[in-house]
């Protein structure tokens, strides 16, 4: 079965990008444009890896992280910030990698591939 | 100097101090006639110079936040110290505080904000003098990533405790929690070593251990989870109790019963209390209502007001009744020919005439009607008090008599 991955991002262009970027990794997209939306996608139905942005309105992607491990313990999740300061920030730890945006994906996508594979085994 | 700031879990039940737990936490319940429990803990933070304190609060945290508001309003915010009492905010996680490590967890936005080195954790559930910094400076000189307070307990009491099994450097090598069948300490076969639930972490590990343990299928407990998980990879140490016991006697009581509470308040009208509460260099800070001093009055054949071996509050009158190896918290009031023997009155509790009360702790505010007999017939108060194994008898707030 399809790995499936929740994008959240409030960008159009870059929803758009990692959308069809990851669908072409052979992934199932489905996407959020903050922190609260990822978190009515959550109880939708569960997703496999979550890619989360920080800087975004109504619900950012710190305060998101928290309310989101809250919910479901073992989910992976990528923060995916322009920003590398956040990296100081102790609740950035709960997350299982940090990548900083660039235009090239292929960070983003091995990070995706390694945590899907490597499973929540914990 | 490194930065440290304290987390001071406040949230215990005390469920086997029904009733005296029904509407107050655990740290809330009053001691030694002025104090409550949380104030012991608080002062040694003051008296070991600390002074950037959380108080972590969930369950009838109302009578412990009016308590921090009254009488611990003592630091100066200009100088950025605090005391500041966090209810459970659920902004994590939408349930209660799952465990120790849990409601520290819970918090770490807070650490985020005041990003210290160290941090040191403690509970406000039992009643001891110690220095702090005794254990920070230790924590540092062993280059710890953790230190666990420990004290000697009898073997037979390991089922109630973490028990620490440690190497000759001090460093801790096993850790059981509540074990049945205990590591005792070499070369004396009926001690263990416990801890104390007060632990100093540096910080980074602290949260790295701590989101390890939210991420995983646990108890979300020091003792249960991160402890035994950490001395696997990290440096952890015991520290001795002795080497920052103020008092020197190694006093450290739990209090977690009836019968446990009752005799540690009643040592103290002892003439020379196991609890010294007169060292002028480590005050017991409490909040003191202003009051009038305690008086006695009347004095007359089979009517004479009188305490003998017994504490005092501010507020109390004992008008021509006898008092006994007792202890009155503030605003007690006993009337003619009433007497009151190897008891526990907390405050604003009003004595009949005639009222003969022994063996018994009565809760504030209870009003005892003339010619009331409580502690002399079990059976009886069994029916409307609760009433302990060893006859230890309880009369809860708010009932009416």
């Amino acid at each position: 079965m399809r790995k499936k991955i929740l994008v959240v991002e409030d960008e159009e262009g870059l929803r758009l990008l990692y959308q069809e970027e990851l669908e072409t990794e052979g992934y199932e997209v489905i996407t959020a444009r903050n922190g609260r939306e990822a978190i009515q996608k959550l109880e939708e139905g569960r997703p496999d890896l979550i890619v989360l942005d920080i800087v975004m309105p109504v619900m950012d992607g710190m305060e998101a992280l928290g309310r989101i491990v809250g919910k479901d313990r073992k989910i992976p999740i990528i923060l995916n910030t322009s920003y590398s300061g956040y990296r100081d920030d102790f609740m950035s730890w709960v997350a299982d990698a940090y990548v900083t945006k660039s235009s090239d994906l292929e960070e983003l996508k091995a990070k995706v591939k390694e945590l899907l594979e490597k499973g929540r085994g914990r | 100097m490194k930065k440290v700031v304290t987390m001071l879990l406040a949230g215990g039940r005390g469920e086997r101090l029904y009733p005296l737990t029904r509407d107050r936490a655990k740290p809330a319940v009053p001691f030694g006639a002025i104090y409550r429990i949380i104030d012991f803990t608080l002062s040694n933070c003051i008296n070991s110079e600390i002074r950037h304190i959380y108080i972590l609060t969930q369950y009838k945290s109302t009578s412990l936040h009016r308590h921090i508001q009254l009488g611990w309003n003592i630091l100066s915010t200009t100088l950025g110290e605090f005391i500041e009492v966090i209810p459970a905010q659920q902004r994590i996680d939408e349930h209660w505080y799952q465990g120790t490590a849990d409601a520290i967890f819970q918090n770490i936005y807070t650490l985020q904000q005041e990003k210290p080195d160290l941090v040191l954790i403690l509970s406000g559930d039992h009643i001891y003098k110690m220095d702090y910094r005794k254990m920070i400076a230790y924590h540092l000189e062993k280059r710890a990533d953790l230190t666990v307070a420990a004290i000697r307990m009898d073997r037979r009491l390991s089922k109630e405790f973490g028990v620490m099994e440690v190497d000759e450097e001090g460093r801790i090598i096993g850790f059981q929690e509540k074990p049945v069948d205990p590591k005792t300490i070499p070369g004396d076969p009926e001690g263990i070593l416990a801890s104390m639930g007060i632990y100093v972490f540096d910080t980074e590990i602290l949260v790295r251990r701590l989101i390890e343990d939210a991420r995983s299928d646990s108890t979300h407990d020091f003792g249960k989870d991160i402890i035994p998980s950490m001395i696997q990879k990290d440096r952890v140490f015991h520290f001795d109790f002795r080497q920052g016991d103020r008092e020197g006697t190694g006093y450290w009581k739990d209090v977690g019963t009836i019968d446990a509470y009752y005799e540690a308040n009643i040592d103290l009208v002892s003439v020379t209390p196991h609890l010294n509460l007169y060292d002028p260099n480590w005050p017991i800070l409490a909040y003191q209502p202003p009051y009038p001093p305690a008086k006695t009055v009347l004095e007359e054949e089979g009517r004479t007001g009188s305490a003998l071996n017994s504490i005092l509050s501010n507020g109390c009158i004992i008008s021509g009744g006898n008092v006994r190896r007792s202890i009155l918290s503030p605003k007690v009031l006993v009337h003619s020919y009433a007497e009151i023997e190897d008891s526990i009155l907390l405050s604003g509790v009003d004595v009949g005439r005639h009222v003969k009360i022994r063996r018994a702790i009565i809760d504030k505010d209870v009003h005892i009607p003339p010619g009331t007999k409580i502690g002399y017939d079990l059976d009886e108060d069994a029916k409307r008090f609760t009433v302990t194994a060893s006859g230890i008898v309880v009369v809860p707030k708010w009932i009416k008599l």
